[in-house]
């Protein structure tokens, strides 16, 4: 297939210096000879300019065979995830610029080394006195481990009237420090941006609370750090901007574009091409060019073998199934990760409806999107007919994405994840039922995950045990919430 | 003993002078004999909780009188006095109920997240070291700031509203104050989160100036299913309102006292709930540096969080319990809220305790930039402290609280509560004092997410 072959073609066409395109695309009939081929930011010669960005958007106009919902029977432990091209199936990957390679690769050996290396590991932390390096400062000074909490009357209210009805665990990621999972990952990647020398930090944020976890470890490390925003998001978000200048570190606006988080994206990976060599730049998402699904992941995923050690401890056993909120998809990732290769473990992603799939005001990309690439990976994105990247819309700045994270493109595509979507609405009401209930106000963003309970929890046999990720607290969402809301 | 006509005046009437024959109200700083510390029934400050309680329940079968010295007490109307004694008898029920306090223990892992790191705060010491030739003291953060609701009131908003479940109660009121009552909100906030696990109806008095002055507290309050009732003026009318309410309505709504202040048996509930940030913090001491802490550091407003982590360490004469309260605008400016410091000893609220009044005996208007330090009183145990010369307590102004709040940010990535930013202030002043090598702890009481923008807008001198 083409899109196939030309997937295969990208690791051996960086290293050649030859330009060798993909061949023509004549098998499907949805192309058109004035469609752009699908290509690789180096091999094609499309200017900067054109998509606003270094890392380009190219158009595959995939029929909807990608969405097949056949479920590999294969064995989920035998995937790779990732190759050695950082690819996830066919997804994932590195689409960027020459000058970023040889830093990306340079991240990857860091990371692998760091990963096998004692003094580092995270994944002992809590068991006894840590002297590992990250697993000392996510228990002292992130709070891990974060509780596996029964919510009793979240429970009771899905409590069918014959008295049945599953049995609801919040993972209370919203009890970390900065109020959110963010943190973790920021964390990892700032430690191995000091092994790797690096006294500079640039990341981009959209909301502001990736900006703030990326300005509070700088601060605990005292590195030099600058958060891109764009300019439109600054002025919504004026305390967070705040923050992140109290924290020390340097906010600068964005302007073009629409002046949001894809643009503030883009600015920032400009930056990192610019400055690389003293520069480590942290995203903050399962998303962007290989190494970084995979590091983002691995430093998340330390929710999830939390998640299997309590589950041990108050019931025995293991979980049914596993919910979570999906933008990027970190948080989700980090759930779910250790989990992948249980195949009797429900993987079950929420992403953003917005005003309704129909509206095309959403962010529900897995669901509604096409595969392309947006900064530099392959994945799910939502795009016009031009191939251009539509501004998504959610209440909640977090879920507020065009794309994915790879390798959840990869596990709908396996069928190992199911993924569905909750609109604003669902999402406002879950935020106000669970505050009331359970006395946790959940951020947003964690309210599409808690909506999507409802639709759930009636279909589920007597005592399942659902896990749900509660991402982030919601404190900075009371002020959007009362609006709609009229508490 | 010397006796002292006590001049009761509230706004509208004066009542008759009371003879008060055992209490001196002159500020003395005598230092009492440390065998009272006995009386009081700080037990063994060792794992053997259950032994202890089980002593202090044996003294204290009957009613007990709540004294710390001269000070605490049952300064209430007579309606109040046998809802006092059953809150009294329930409370030490539970205290030995290993079903309670194995429910309370999860809830408080579960749901508040505890236990709360004691961290090492490389960047602070780091930045005292300097400032001294590269000596100075290990700075260790308890962070509360890491509880649930971002503050340590929930350990005992949490354990209060169980009572109040075993009680047979299903609704709570909550007076508005630093803690109960909410100044910050904090206390309310707590209240109404732990009546949303437990499905309590939720009723918090607020001073309306406070409403005003953190709105965002009003509607967290709100979503967490409480209704807020405005009071004119601030918490302290808040709370006098709130005790007004719960003797209206006695035997159908329990009273949620949010820190150490108010009649027997509340100061001592509250310190017990509270207790739980000192017991971990000496285990967690233990396990770091095999000993315990050269100096206790926290900010006093009404004094929970203080005694919280102090009380566990009474007894060691080695550990050196330092408070610090709100000197506002200055100490001499009378725009503060040091108690202890430039407070007189009197009623309020039902105890006896220092507080701040003027020659009239009204209680004066407090400020602080952290308003969960605007509390005209402080909790009678902690004025015992202060008598027996147990406790140092020292101050810091509004200013050196923004500078600390900034400087925590900067240097560590935490954003204190501005309450707490007080303890951190006065750490400019201790640090230079210190051996090399002493330990420091100091409790961060809460986040201070809440104050980003009074920190933004403080005009910077």
């Amino acid at each position: 297939m083409a899109i196939r072959a030309a997937a295969t073609s990208a690791p051996t066409a960086r290293s050649s210096s030859a330009l060798s395109l993909p061949p023509p695309i004549s098998s499907s009939s949805s192309y058109s000879s004035a469609q752009l081929s699908f290509g690789r930011a180096k091999s094609t010669t499309r200017p900067r300019t054109t998509v606003g960005c270094a890392i380009s958007c190219t158009m595959t106009r995939e029929a909807a065979a990608v969405t097949s919902t056949e479920k590999d029977d294969s064995d989920p432990a035998l995937w790779s995830r990732p190759d050695s091209f950082g690819r996830f199936g066919k997804f994932g990957g590195k689409y960027v610029p020459e000058t970023l390679m040889y830093a990306l690769t340079e991240l990857e050996s860091a990371f692998n080394s760091v990963k096998n290396d004692p003094d580092f590991q995270a994944s002992k932390l809590c068991i006894s006195a840590v002297k590992a390096e990250l697993g000392g400062i996510l228990k002292d000074y992130v709070g891990r481990e974060t509780p596996l909490y029964f919510a009793e009357r979240l429970t009771d209210h899905y409590r069918r009237p014959n008295g049945e009805g599953p049995h609801i665990y919040l993972k209370r990621e919203d009890l970390n420090h900065t109020g959110a999972h963010k943190i973790n990952n920021a964390i990892g990647q700032v430690l191995l941006a000091k092994r790797l020398g690096k006294k500079r930090i640039i990341a981009e944020t959209g909301a502001g609370q990736h900006g703030v976890a990326t300005a509070t470890v700088c601060a605990r490390f005292g590195l030099e750090c600058i958060i891109y925003m764009g300019a439109q998001d600054m002025e919504r978000q004026s305390l967070n901007v705040f923050r992140m200048r109290l924290l020390g570190a340097e906010v600068r606006g964005v302007h073009s574009g629409t002046a949001t988080l894809k643009d503030a994206t883009s600015e920032a990976i400009r930056d990192w091409v610019t400055n690389v060599e003293s520069t480590h730049y942290i995203l903050g998402s399962v998303a962007g060019p290989h190494p970084y699904p995979m590091m983002v992941r691995e430093f998340h995923k330390v929710i999830g073998e939390e998640t299997r050690r309590q589950a041990m401890e108050k019931w025995g056993g293991k979980p049914d199934i596993l919910v979570a909120c999906v933008g990027g998809g970190s948080n989700a990732m980090g759930l779910f990760e250790d989990f992948v290769k249980d195949k009797d473990v429900r993987l079950i992603g929420v992403e953003a409806a917005g005003l309704g799939l129909d509206s095309g005001k959403h962010a529900a990309t897995l669901t509604k999107g096409e595969v392309g690439v947006l900064h530099g990976a392959m994945s799910y994105l939502l795009q016009d007919d031009d191939g251009q990247i539509i501004e998504p819309h959610s209440i909640s700045a977090g879920l507020d994405y065009p794309g994915v994270g790879p390798e959840h493109s990869f596990l709908k595509e396996k069928g190992r994840a199911e993924y569905y979507c909750v609109t604003d609405e669902e999402a406002l009401e879950a935020f106000k039922r669970v505050s009331r209930l359970e006395g946790i106000i959940p951020a947003l963003e964690t309210s599409h995950a808690l909506a999507y309970l409802e639709k759930l929890c009636p279909t589920l046999p007597d005592k399942t045990k659902v896990v749900l990720n509660c991402s982030g607290r919601g404190d900075k969402d009371v002020q959007t919430a009362i609006k709609y809301l009229k508490v | 003993m010397e006796t002292h006509h006590f001049h009761f005046k509230t706004r509208r009437h004066n009542y008759p002078q009371v003879v008060c024959a055992n209490h001196r109200v002159t500020t003395s700083k005598s230092n009492v004999n440390p065998s009272v510390l006995r009386l009081h029934n700080y037990g063994n400050p060792t794992a053997d909780l259950a032994k202890e309680r089980a002593v202090s329940a044996d003294e204290t079968k009957r009613p007990s009188t709540g004294k710390f010295g001269r000070f605490g007490g049952k300064f209430v109307p007579e309606t109040l006095i046998s809802c006092l004694e059953q809150l009294e008898v329930v409370f030490h029920q539970v205290l030995q109920d290993p079903e309670f306090q194995e429910e309370l223990s999860t809830a408080l892992n579960d749901y508040v997240g505890r236990e709360t790191p004691l961290y090492y705060a490389e960047r602070l010491t780091a930045h005292y070291k300097a400032q001294n030739m590269g000596r100075g003291p290990d700075i260790y953060i308890k962070r509360e700031d890491l509880a649930h609701c971002g503050a340590h009131k929930m350990n005992n908003a949490l354990a209060q509203a169980m009572i109040a479940k075993r009680m047979g109660l299903t609704a709570v009121v909550a007076a508005t104050g630093a803690g109960a009552a909410t100044g910050a909100g904090q206390h309310g906030i707590a209240t109404a989160a732990a009546c949303a696990k437990f499905g309590l109806s939720c009723t918090i008095f607020m001073g309306t100036a406070d409403m005003e002055k953190q709105p965002s507290s009003v509607d967290l309050m709100n979503l967490l299913g409480a209704k807020v009732r405005p009071t004119a003026g601030s918490f302290k009318d808040a709370t006098s309102d709130s005790i007004r309410d719960w003797t209206e309505k006695l035997g159908e709504v329990y009273y949620l006292a949010g820190t150490a202040v108010g009649p027997h048996p509340c100061p001592t509930m509250v310190r017990e709930f509270q207790s739980v940030i000192g017991r971990e913090t000496r285990r967690q001491a233990a396990e770091k540096w095999g000993g315990t802490p050269d100096a206790v550091v926290a900010c006093v407003g009404s004094g929970s969080n203080a005694l919280g982590i102090f009380h566990e360490f009474v007894r060691d004469p080695t550990v050196r319990l330092i408070g610090v309260e709100a000197a506002g605008f200055g100490l001499n400016t009378g725009k503060h809220a040091a108690t202890l410091a430039a407070g007189e000893v009197g009623v309020y609220h039902g105890a006896m305790s220092y507080l701040l009044q003027d020659e009239e005996g009204q209680i004066t208007c407090p400020h602080s930039v952290g308003v969960g330090m605007e509390y005209p009183g402080v909790a009678p145990e902690l004025s015992f402290l202060k008598e027996t010369g147990r406790m140092e307590f020292y101050s810091a102004s509004d200013e050196e609280a923004v500078e600390a709040y900034r400087r925590v940010a900067r240097l560590e990535g935490i954003l204190p509560a501005l309450e707490a930013s007080h303890a951190f202030a006065y750490l400019e002043k201790l640090c230079p004092t210190m051996p090399d090598g002493a330990k420091i702890i100091i409790s961060c009481s809460g986040r201070g997410e809440k104050d980003t923008e009074t920190v933004f807008n403080y005009p910077i001198s």
